[in-house]
């Protein structure tokens, strides 16, 4: 009796467990939701859509401080499958919001969208310069670092022109907030492409309230060009100005981010050489004598002549590279000198990391001049020297 | 082999036992509080040094453990201090065993709740842990020593390949300039770092269960060195990864760091899911370590059998687990659990030994 009780218990207890065994409780299927896969924000004004519905009276208390679209992809995840999908459905689709709130703004789209929107899968984050010069870079990324769903491996990218267009293509089929998210990859290819900064990065660049850049997208044609680099300004985190690609690429070398690419000088005819990048290195050496603060930058790299317009046939001999050596080591300096003028004169900012160094040397010094670090640095004397090497001429040889 | 039933854990159980014990929700903050109280890339440092200072703890409590061979400190108590002042203090202990296991309980759920099952509700997810915690602690000590073998090198292969992967985010600047501004932050981060020991109390009755007792110093060494290891990686690889800034920023640093790549072309482009989903069975662990301390304590003082005790404590464990009402709060619980730890250490085994001292060498009584 009591055995029989203890069994049928059991199952009870047993068939009970199948229950929960069927799903998971805060389950949601994915069909039913739409994946923000690119965000972009740009200064405060009314979207298209918006105005016409405000027109008809539908808002609600705000101010026009940002402008957030967001990028959902794929529009239709379901139905789409035949082979017939001549490419004239676009892949994606924006949704653009104004005001000043951004969580609100995302809660604004739930009134015109026909799914939940989640940021599991936000790959970029594209911000505006026009915005950055009105709204700091800390109070724009807040609720991206605060929320839940979005991940922290999120890039962060500046736009020179509006934000939103950079999420528009011309490709059909291609979804603009991928290809934004995969542009880093040619890194191995040219040094004009910065480290991806991430939001974690972002982060932590922004709590240390030192200057840094984001590389900056420019569209045009329907294509986006990774063009350069803008500077944020570490203590009130608003855009001051953007680097060229040229100045970039020579950044990327001073911080050691870069060792792919080109350098191309001219020789004694006037016609093009150019020198593939093996290897980079560059070191940062502080130095103090009393107050004044000093740098040596030595930059060191390794390559080969990739190609040379020169018709006038060379020997293929270390007294003809040691010749080519000093055309792209003059170069090389004179590339240098233009950032650091820029970086000195122009801006007064040190966005090279010299800081970094000379916390990490001499923290007793640092700790004096950081609080006012960019104009300390500004000040401050920087000498490069430029050593390229060249260790072949690729696979064609002259006598 | 596998039917063992006589309470009696091995060399290696009482390692992993231990280790277990203490290495469970504090590893996802442990870098924040830490870092927020050095303000330096030191705090590697300081966790070496907490370490450094905890070992004495550990070889005082296993050496007063060793002078009553068999039993636990809730039986010695009161054959030391007396009767009454013994259950006294050991009620205390077992309140602050109560605490901790509501603590861990209540992290793994904000964690769980925050990352990965938005929407259920708190209780849903606590009380299927409680309830399957009971059932474990019932098995007695050897059923829990078991599960920890077999938890133990899953969580640490999972937390290893993590940060393994993690490190192409390393930077080693991150991390200097080393004692940039000198020894002090080092030493004022010492408090929090010695809190993430907090749960090695649980030597005070481990060692009456310790087959070979004997061994008990080199076992609880070993279980404090492994510890030592999994902090000293952790903290290294999360500053090193993310830089004091961020890490300061975060709320939780180590899971934090994990969402901050992704793995196109690994098994599983995000390697958090795994990483909380395994360390969710270490602090099941953990949890499941505490409850049977309290379970044993109680029974233990007031001479009641186990198994009802252990029923009797799952509403107090539900209560301590629901009692912090926000986020903040648990943080502050787990200060204050911390801060219980020290009072506790004073209280428990320094004045035990004391007595024990005073009355075996001085008063020449046979206690």
């Amino acid at each position: 009796m009591y055995r029989r009780c203890g069994r049928s218990l059991l199952v009870l207890a047993i068939s009970i467990l199948l229950v929960p065994l069927a799903g998971c409780w805060s389950s949601n299927e994915i069909e039913d939701l739409a994946l923000s896969t690119g965000l972009a924000m740009d200064k405060g004004q009314p979207a298209p859509v918006e105005k016409e519905l405000e027109g008809k009276g539908s808002t609600y208390a705000k101010r026009n401080r940002v402008m957030v679209t967001i990028q959902v992809a794929p529009i239709k995840s379901k139905g789409n499958q035949g082979k017939d999908q001549s490419g004239k459905q676009s892949a994606y689709m924006n949704v653009s919001g104004s005001g000043d709130s951004i969580f609100e703004i995302f809660r604004q789209f739930s009134i015109r969208l026909d799914r939940p929107v989640i940021g599991h899968h936000l790959k970029v984050v594209v911000i505006s310069v026009d915005l950055l010069r009105k709204q700091s870079i800390e109070q724009i990324t807040d609720f991206l670092l605060r929320d839940n769903n979005i991940r922290p491996s999120t890039l962060v990218y500046l736009s020179d022109g509006p934000a939103r267009e950079t999420l528009i293509s011309k490709m059909p089929g291609e979804v603009p907030s991928f290809h934004i998210a995969g542009m880093h990859r040619n890194q191995s290819r040219t040094s004009k492409v910065l480290d991806p900064v991430t939001l974690t990065k972002l982060d932590s660049l922004t709590h240390s309230r030192k200057s840094f850049v984001l590389q900056t997208l420019v569209t045009g044609g329907g294509e986006i060009q990774l063009s350069g680099a803008g500077i944020i300004n570490g203590s009130t985190g608003r855009f001051i100005g953007s680097l060229n690609q040229e100045d970039t690429e020579s950044l990327n070398w001073l911080i050691g981010g870069g060792d792919a690419g080109p350098i191309k000088a001219y020789d004694r005819n006037g016609q093009p050489i150019t020198y593939e990048l093996l290897s980079m290195k560059s070191k940062i050496t502080p130095r103090t004598e009393g107050e004044q603060i000093s740098f040596k930058v030595g930059i060191e790299t390794e390559g080969r002549l990739i190609e040379t317009w020169d018709e006038q046939a060379h020997p293929t001999t270390n007294e003809y590279a040691e010749e080519l050596e000093e055309q792209f080591e003059e170069k090389l300096q004179e590339k240098m000198q233009n950032l650091l003028r820029k970086l000195q004169t122009k801006y007064k900012t040190d966005v090279a990391g010299f800081g970094q160094r000379l916390a990490i040397e001499k923290p007793a010094v640092w700790r004096k001049v950081k609080d006012d670090w960019d104009r300390t640095f500004s000040r401050s004397q920087v000498t490069i020297t430029c050593k390229v090497k060249i260790t072949d001429f690729g696979s064609f040889t002259e006598k | 082999m596998f039917t063992r039933t006589d309470d009696r854990i091995t060399t290696s159980q009482a390692v992993v036992f231990l280790t277990n014990t203490v290495l469970g929700a504090g590893i996802l903050t442990m870098p924040r509080s830490v870092t927020q109280t050095t303000e330096t890339p030191d705090s590697w440092l300081t966790i070496f040094i907490g370490g450094a200072v905890i070992l004495p703890v550990i070889l005082l409590l296993v050496k007063l453990s060793q002078q009553f061979p068999g039993q636990t400190v809730f039986q010695y108590a009161g054959r030391i201090a007396g009767k009454l002042p013994g259950k006294a203090i050991c009620m205390l202990l077992v309140v602050y065993f109560l605490v901790i296991a509501g603590f861990e309980i209540r992290t793994l759920a904000e964690v769980t709740l925050f990352f990965l099952l938005e929407g259920t509700p708190m209780w849903a997810i606590v009380l299927p842990f409680i309830w399957l915690g009971a059932y474990l602690v019932g098995g007695g000590i050897n059923s829990i020593a078991r599960v920890n073998q077999i938890v133990f090198p899953i969580s640490m292969l999972v937390l290893f390949v993590s940060f393994g992967v993690s490190l192409r985010l390393f930077d080693i600047n991150n991390l200097r300039p080393v004692l940039g501004e000198g020894l002090l932050p080092v030493f004022a981060g010492l408090k929090s770092s010695i809190l993430v020991y907090t749960g090695c109390e649980v030597i005070l009755t481990l060692v009456a269960y310790m087959e070979h007792p004997r061994q008990a110093v080199k076992a609880m060494i070993g279980g404090i060195t492994i510890m030592l290891a999994v902090y000293l990686v952790t903290i290294i690889v999360v500053v090193g990864g993310m830089s004091v800034d961020s890490v300061i920023t975060s709320t939780w640093p180590t899971i934090d760091l994990i969402r901050s790549f992704e793995v196109t072309g690994f098994f599983v482009e995000r390697l958090e899911f795994p990483l909380m989903v395994i360390w969710l069975m270490q602090m099941f662990c953990n949890f499941c370590s505490f409850f049977f301390q309290s379970s044993l304590g109680v029974s233990q003082i007031f001479n009641v059998s186990y198994q009802p005790v252990i029923y009797g404590l799952l509403p107090v464990l539900f209560l301590s687990t629901m009692a912090p009402k926000s986020l903040n709060d648990l943080f502050h619980l787990g200060d204050a659990i911390g801060m219980m730890g020290i009072g506790l250490f004073l209280l428990v085994p320094v004045l035990l030994s004391l007595i024990w001292l005073v009355r075996v060498k001085g008063l020449k009584q046979h206690v």
